[in-house]
């Protein structure tokens, strides 16, 4: 176990180095430099070379990203935080620690000043939209998956199709348009605090009702296959025949096994909801995490867009790890092998 | 009638004959006398109508409370290099101009008490107010601040667009003796003199001009022209100190700012106790939705769309404004394409302007001509219209070597949508006389890269109150925002010319030359004039739409 563990760390590390680097590399040919956005379209030429030159943004792609590494590792101090540089870059923990993302050249701020809140956001956002995804998928999935054809499976089916066709943005005006203006009992938008006279929950209410909406029908189709699957085992049909109750059939012989393969699935969209709400924050103004890797991208803040990129990737490689645990749970031959 | 001044300006009494005897109107009088250093006050009594706002006095608005907007909060560099109406509006709650320039286009003294113009416009004194004090530190704001400002903005080093305006008054443009990548001698600027910005005593500062400029109040309220606190040297952020009604306490970019009333404010207001800005994104659904559920008190612009989704809120009133604000696609006449003069003509003969209006604007704007000269600029002058007219236009084409049309790329922004659908319903347009457009729309930060450089692409101008302040900024050869690489001498001679003329008459018949040589010549094609709208919530007391989407919290009241 400890070296499945182990491997599997050393795996992560690796991806992560992978996708930091991709981004370093991708940025180097998408248009506009860094120091231009900073100083704005009427700065001369002359300023935004001084600029590009305080920055180190000339410097080979290599040597950039070694210097990242570095100073993200806590081996080197941040250069741009170097007061002879004049850019006025301080961050309050220091120029040289471990977990060091640098500096936000979009927000002015330390990226580690920026970055948490945001994420934290999302987190609650997504964390809420994933609680009702689950029950509700599950619900649903093995409800139309019971008896294939039968009427509750289409019905259930036209239902989860519907919704998770409809794109975000257009549930979100739809449901702004019932909710904030014909009937007005909800915020249309979700700064995350009640200066505007709404209680923060009630805030949540709609952006969490767009995620579950798109979300929730996709993975109710994944259980109902994996449970028409199951259901046609012979295991299932001796259980049928020797009498027993259908409830009991379904809790306790063919929803652990109906759900092995949609497992995946489900964590699948713990990653679509940290880093795929974008449409949804955008929608709410929510102070999320997808709006900022968005701007951070289009600005060029790479050390924001590598911060980003680094969460993002531990986020998957730490669910795939915990579906992998889940299989074990479920499925005591994966434990055997 | 006023008693006439002493030290009023010799062209005033012309002035009143003029609008005693009908041949110029009484807005255009009060624009000309205000400018020429005559009080507001002065200047409405002697035209005989009630000053806007006069009415409304300080002890009947109600106090108190916390008012919120909705606008884009972005990154702030330094004052004086803010570069859109909304980064000034974040600065302008704490820092102030010398001058201010109103709703109806008018000039009044803001940090100056008054100013005195010379006779032949060459020398400007200002005379600062005595009475104003910075937040931090308590000093007075004195005339070497002033200077300092003035002089910091015509450093090339700095990068503000006021040098841009200053140039051709104050500021001289010189060959730095180095040569270019392509072998062209390297140009810098600099002041013409060394008392070009004179200091005369603690509160009066003298500008000595080269050559005549009428619109020296009026560029003194060009949005960068912040009056700084020097020891901040051009940093802005919370704490940043100034001279304007509130401190600000907070500012994250994507998020908003927020402000704490100043209770030793040296002018009138504020009313509030706090004023927030709220950053709502880009999505024009987020600002309707913030609106129908109160989060916000209003929003900093609503373009016609949301004002139709909002028009029937109960507790929304909508504002709009008619405005010099447009788009110009513009075409870099140094290109293979663009070279010859016939092409731009067809490019404008092509255009239908109200089809235009009505699919980008729904109807809210009004055609232009071409010249970026709008009707209610003073010195605007009349010149025959001309149809949208296919035939001419591929004529046009044909005679300048291009039968069968061309394809070219014109690059936008997405955002606001207004300008995309504008640019969409142009390239339709252009597609008829056979000019193939492709549109590519970069995202804002990527369209700032390039807007001076794309050989053809559609860019927005803001209002401004005189006509000659945009040509001078856009059009004058290696001016600073000159977008469209536009160079032409006699251009640059009639505006120099354009910008020492006080007759309105005179002046007219200047811009009716500079007009003709941008409708023959010049780099645009310009659909329309914006009207420009927004929305506020029915208890906001005391807001006026300004035609440049300025925000003035200290104004603004909030009733219970």
């Amino acid at each position: 176990m400890a070296n499945f563990l182990l491997r599997r760390l050393a795996m992560m590390i690796l991806t992560m180095l992978c996708a930091s680097f991709l981004v370093f590399a991708v940025c180097e040919f998408t248009p506009g430099s860094v120091a231009r956005k900073s100083l704005g379209p009427f700065a001369t030429q002359q300023q935004v070379d001084l600029l590009t030159e305080k920055l180190k943004a000339n410097d080979p792609l290599l040597v950039r990203y070694g210097r990242w590494l570095g100073v993200l590792v806590g081996a080197i101090p941040d250069p741009l935080q170097d007061p002879a540089t004049g850019l006025n870059f301080k961050d309050p923990r220091g120029a040289q620690y471990f977990g060091n993302f640098g500096y936000s050249t979009l927000n002015k701020l330390p990226v580690n000043d920026v970055i948490w809140d945001r994420l934290g956001n999302t987190a609650i956002l997504a964390g809420l939209a994933f609680l009702l995804i689950v029950p509700l998928s599950i619900v649903f999935g093995v409800l139309s998956g019971l008896r294939e054809g039968g009427v509750l499976d289409r019905t259930l089916s036209v239902i989860c199709i519907t919704f998770t066709s409809i794109p975000e943005f257009a549930s979100g005006v739809f449901l702004v348009t019932l909710f904030v203006i014909l009937w007005p009992i909800l915020p249309g938008t979700s700064p995350l605090n009640s200066d505007g006279g709404w209680a923060v929950p009630y805030q949540f209410v709609l952006p969490v009702a767009v995620l579950v909406i798109y979300d929730f029908g996709y993975v109710a189709r994944m259980i109902r296959v994996s449970m028409i699957g199951v259901m046609e085992r012979p295991y299932i049909r001796t259980a049928i025949l020797k009498g027993m109750s259908t409830r009991r059939m379904v809790l306790s012989h063919a929803l652990r096994n109906a759900m092995i393969a949609p497992f995946t699935v489900l964590l699948l969209q713990i990653n679509f909801l940290i880093s795929g709400v974008v449409v949804t924050e955008l929608v709410f103004a929510y102070p999320g995490f997808g709006r900022l890797i968005l701007e951070a991208s289009l600005f060029g803040d790479m050390a924001t867009l590598e911060a980003a990129t680094l969460i993002t990737v531990a986020v998957a490689v730490v669910t795939q790890l915990l579906g992998d645990l889940g299989y074990m749970l479920l499925d005591p031959r994966i434990r055997v092998r | 009638m006023t008693t006439v001044d002493k030290t009023q300006h010799s062209y005033i009494p012309t002035l009143v004959e003029e609008m005693s005897s009908g041949t110029i109107g009484r807005r255009d009088f009060l624009r000309k006398a205000t400018l020429l250093g005559l009080s507001a006050a002065a200047a409405y009594s002697m035209a005989g109508v009630a000053m806007p706002g006069a009415g409304a006095q300080a002890e009947d608005m109600p106090k108190g409370g916390n008012l919120r907007i909705g606008m884009r909060c972005m990154e702030i560099k330094d004052p004086h290099l803010a570069d859109f109406a909304e980064k000034s509006n974040v600065i302008r709650q704490v820092c102030e101009y010398l001058t201010f320039t109103d709703r109806n286009n008018i000039t009044h003294p803001y940090l100056l008490e008054k100013w005195e113009a010379s006779d032949d416009l060459k020398t400007w004194t200002l005379h600062i107010r005595k009475d104003v004090k910075w937040r931090k530190g308590g000093k007075p704001l004195t005339a070497d601040d002033v200077v300092w400002n003035l002089k910091r903005v015509s450093d090339p080093n700095v990068g503000s667009s006021v040098l841009g305006l200053f140039t051709g008054y104050l500021v001289q443009e010189y060959e730095t003796g180095e040569k270019d990548e392509k072998g062209n001698a390297k140009k810098s600027s600099k002041l013409w003199a060394d008392n070009a910005i004179e200091k005369v005593d603690d509160y009066t500062v003298r500008l000595n001009c080269f050559a005549p400029q009428i619109a020296v109040p009026e560029h003194l309220y060009h949005y960068p022209m912040f009056i700084l606190d020097p020891a901040d040297n051009g940093a802005f952020g919370p704490d940043a100190n100034g001279t304007g009604p509130f401190e600000m306490t907070e500012y994250t970019v994507g998020k908003g700012a927020k402000y704490k009333a100043r209770t030793d404010y040296w002018g009138t207001g504020p009313y509030l106790d706090t004023f927030e800005y709220v950053d709502l994104g880009d999505n024009p659904g987020a600002g309707i939705a913030a609106m129908a559920s109160k989060q916000v008190d209003g929003l900093s612009e609503a373009d016609a769309v949301q004002i139709n989704s909002m028009k029937n809120f109960p507790h929304v009133a909508v504002y709009q404004v008619e405005t010099t604000q447009t788009v110009v696609a513009r075409m870099h006449p140094d290109i293979e394409q663009f070279k010859d003069k016939r092409v731009r003509q067809a490019m404008r003969y092509a255009i239908d302007r109200d089809k235009v209006i009505q699919t980008a604007l729904l109807g809210a704007g009004a055609p232009a001509e071409d010249h970026h000269v709008a009707p209610s600029h003073p010195e605007y002058a009349a010149l025959p219209k001309y149809p949208r007219d296919i035939e001419k236009a591929k004529k046009l084409l044909a005679d300048a070597g291009y039968p069968d049309g061309f394809e070219f790329d014109m690059v936008t922004r997405p955002d606001p949508i207004w300008e995309l659908n504008t640019a969409q319903v142009l390239a339709q347009q252009f597609a008829d006389i056979g000019v193939k457009i492709n549109i590519k729309a970069l995202p804002s930060a990527q369209y700032w890269e390039v807007w001076t450089t794309a050989p053809f692409s559609l860019t927005a101008w803001g209002h401004r109150p005189l006509a000659i302040m945009t040509l001078s900024l856009a059009y004058r050869s290696n001016a600073a925002w000159n977008e469209s690489n536009y160079s032409n001498p006699d251009f640059d001679k009639l505006l120099t010319e354009a910008e020492g003329i006080l007759d309105p008459k005179e002046r007219s018949k200047v811009m009716a030359k500079i007009e003709a040589i941008m409708q023959d010549d010049g780099p645009i094609v310009q659909p329309f004039w914006r009207v420009f709208s927004t929305v506020m919530d029915k208890k906001v007391k005391g807001f006026e739409l300004h035609p440049s989407q300025y925000i003035f919290a200290h104004q603004y009241a909030i009733s219970a």
